[in-house]
């Protein structure tokens, strides 16, 4: 009976000589759905970039002779329209999708946060401007711009890049926004004061003092951000406004469902990459919601 | 409250036309000429081109051609598409009301089907019915809308065949009679509840979370000393403060139905305003594709515009000024 009753002060006891990245850690393992959605994400991931050493069939090369094949022990997932192994397109598509995720899921936090951060602490007139032209941004539509401009620089960089270029920088305002405000929030306190006082350089002061505090927010957004970012490509690349239809990826094998004799009869070709996107993308939602609860010094668990 | 109002709108303005700058330089950074398509394709003659060219104003300064194309839409003049041949402002008001009608069916069944189950799962958290809402949630917030509405064509219009998988409206009825309607909207149910899949998730989740907290606050304890029965409290006392939050999501919700527009609108062959800036984009019809994309941004500014108005009218606690 003593030892029940001692049990949950133990574990309080235990808490409260751990940082806070420590509580946030043992969290965030405890929490079996994130854990589970790490793994299996962490397995697309590894899987997917080691493509080239896990199958050995060509991507590029049509083959008519073994057209719109159904699922088989050669072809595990069967072969689309042109004869291609529709399992090799699936983890080399994978590669190229999670690789425009990060790409533009990097850079938008970078640019994001910089903007922020840089407005939140300077305040005035820097404030202003800075949050005039986020607001700026933040009202184009963002599917029709992107749309436009990839249009224009279509054939003149590399496809890939200007894809990434042109996603990152249509998306960045909404993490400029809150970086911002929690920025905002945490200079008024008093170590702040103290940090500027015995004379910290500005950018000591924000990348030092100020980033550590705010950057559970920003993980927990960047994660978000992932997931809508590889949804954004996909669709892009669905409509044919994304990725080169020479480099697959998820969204442009997803294309071929456009053909009502694809869609109709040939599920083998589409589904596959719908269903793994649609699993890749709830995998990083349930670690998100984990990364926040697992940061919320509110929640019990 | 008014003057903010104002003061908004006027703000509006400069953002308008800095927005229609961009759109104009990025209409004519696009590869192609844009006025090719006024010029007879039949008569390839370089002098004629060039004459043509010339009286279209096309070898104009820029800031020029600025001007004319921005004094147009203020007399009402929106340009010709150069390859329907007919105003642009006559082939926008052919689609709006399509998309129109799809954005607030969309709308419609987002807000029964949220509060529905929102409701539901408020009242009863926890409980089986709840953690099927909130699976059901998970997927709709993680299905993108393009690969949900394709699995919809693939299950429901081929496999059972229950709905139409293309058009707006079945073409051999006549206008205006009650089967017309009906076909409507019998079109317009699959695209609509597509598109407005993550919202209703959005909305369900925040509805029934709201539910849940303002359940365990003192008025609801009072009021349940008092003896009032448990139902009006969730449906009077309760629904009242769960709501006010709720009203706030609409300015956004038009954001968000704009750019899910196009791709629904695309998968569907649903005739509208996105599948036509679609379709403009890839004949390089930069008139239309201009205007759409103007209108589009106007209306995701006036989105954003009624989301901070209707914020300040269900809170009196934020004030505007």
């Amino acid at each position: 009976m003593v030892n029940v009753t001692a049990d949950p002060n133990k574990s309080q006891e235990k808490t409260i000589n751990m940082s806070p990245w420590a509580i946030a850690r043992r969290k965030f393992l405890r929490n079996k759905l994130a854990m589970i959605s790490s793994f299996f994400l962490l397995t697309v991931i590894i899987v997917s970039f080691l493509a080239p050493y896990v199958t050995s069939a060509d991507i590029s090369k049509v083959n008519i002779m073994q057209m719109s094949l159904e699922p088989s022990n050669e072809h595990w997932l069967g072969t689309d329209k042109s004869g291609r192994d529709v399992f090799t397109r699936l983890l080399y598509g994978g590669r190229v999708s999670l690789l425009v995720g990060m790409a533009c899921t990097t850079l938008v936090v970078l640019f994001g946060t910089i903007v922020g951060s840089i407005a939140g602490f300077y305040g005035g007139i820097v404030d202003s401007v800075l949050m005039r032209f986020t607001d700026f941004v933040l009202n184009f539509p963002f599917l029709v711009f992107v749309i436009v401009l990839s249009t224009i620089f279509y054939g003149l960089v590399d496809g890939l890049t200007i894809l990434i270029a042109v996603i990152s920088l249509l998306s960045w305002g909404g993490v400029a926004r809150i970086v911002r405000s929690k920025i905002l929030a945490e200079k008024e306190n008093e170590y702040i004061l103290a940090a500027v006082s015995i004379g910290c350089k500005p950018s000591k002061v924000i990348i030092k003092h100020l980033l550590p505090n705010v950057l559970s927010t920003i993980i927990v957004q960047s994660t978000i951000l992932f997931a809508g970012l590889i949804v954004a490509e996909s669709g892009l690349s669905y409509l044919g406004f994304g990725v080169p239809q020479t480099i697959p990826s998820w969204g442009n094998m997803l294309s071929a469902s456009q053909e009502s004799d694809v869609l109709s009869n040939k599920p083998w070709i589409w589904m596959p990459p719908a269903i793994i996107l649609t699993v890749t993308i709830l995998s990083i939602n349930f670690i998100g919601e984990g990364l926040k609860d697992a940061f919320n010094p509110k929640s019990q668990r | 409250m008014l003057k903010y109002t104002i003061r908004r709108i006027i703000g509006m303005i400069p953002m308008l036309l800095l927005i229609s700058f961009v759109v104009f330089l990025l209409a004519k950074a696009m590869p192609g000429d844009s006025l090719s398509g006024e010029i007879d394709p039949n008569n390839t003659d370089p002098q004629y081109i060039e004459e043509m060219r010339e009286r279209l104003g096309y070898n104009d300064p820029i800031p020029v051609q600025y001007f004319r194309w921005v004094g147009g839409f203020f007399q009402g003049d929106f340009g010709t598409s150069t390859r329907y041949k007919v105003p642009v402002a006559d082939l926008v008001a052919e689609r709006l009301p399509n998309t129109i009608f799809l954005g607030v069916s969309s709308l419609v069944i987002t807000y029964i089907l949220a509060f529905a189950m929102g409701i539901y799962a408020g009242r009863k958290p926890y409980t089986l019915g709840d953690n099927l809402i909130g699976g059901l949630n998970y997927l709709g917030l993680a299905i993108p809308s393009f690969i949900a509405a394709v699995f919809a064509i693939y299950f429901f219009s081929f496999n059972l065949g229950w709905i139409p998988y293309s058009g707006s409206v079945d073409p051999t009825l006549q206008p205006g009679t009650f089967d017309y309607w009906l076909s409507r909207a019998h079109h317009v149910l699959m695209p609509a509840i597509v598109l407005g899949a993550l919202a209703t998730a959005s909305y369900t989740q925040f509805l029934r979370n709201d539910i849940i907290e303002n359940s365990r606050k003192d008025f609801v304890r009072t009021a349940r000393a008092k003896g009032t029965p448990t139902s009006k409290i969730y449906n009077v006392h309760i629904m009242r403060n769960s709501i006010i939050p709720l009203v706030t999501f609409l300015g956004f919700d038009i954001a968000t139905l704009i750019s899910g527009a196009i791709i629904t609108e695309t998968i569907f062959t649903y005739p509208g305003i996105g599948q036509l800036f679609l379709s403009s984009v890839t004949n390089r019809d930069y008139p239309t594709l201009m205007v759409i994309t103007m209108m589009l941004s106007a209306l995701t500014l006036v989105g954003n515009l009624i989301a901070d108005i209707l914020y300040g009218v269900v809170d009196p606690r934020i004030r505007l000024d």
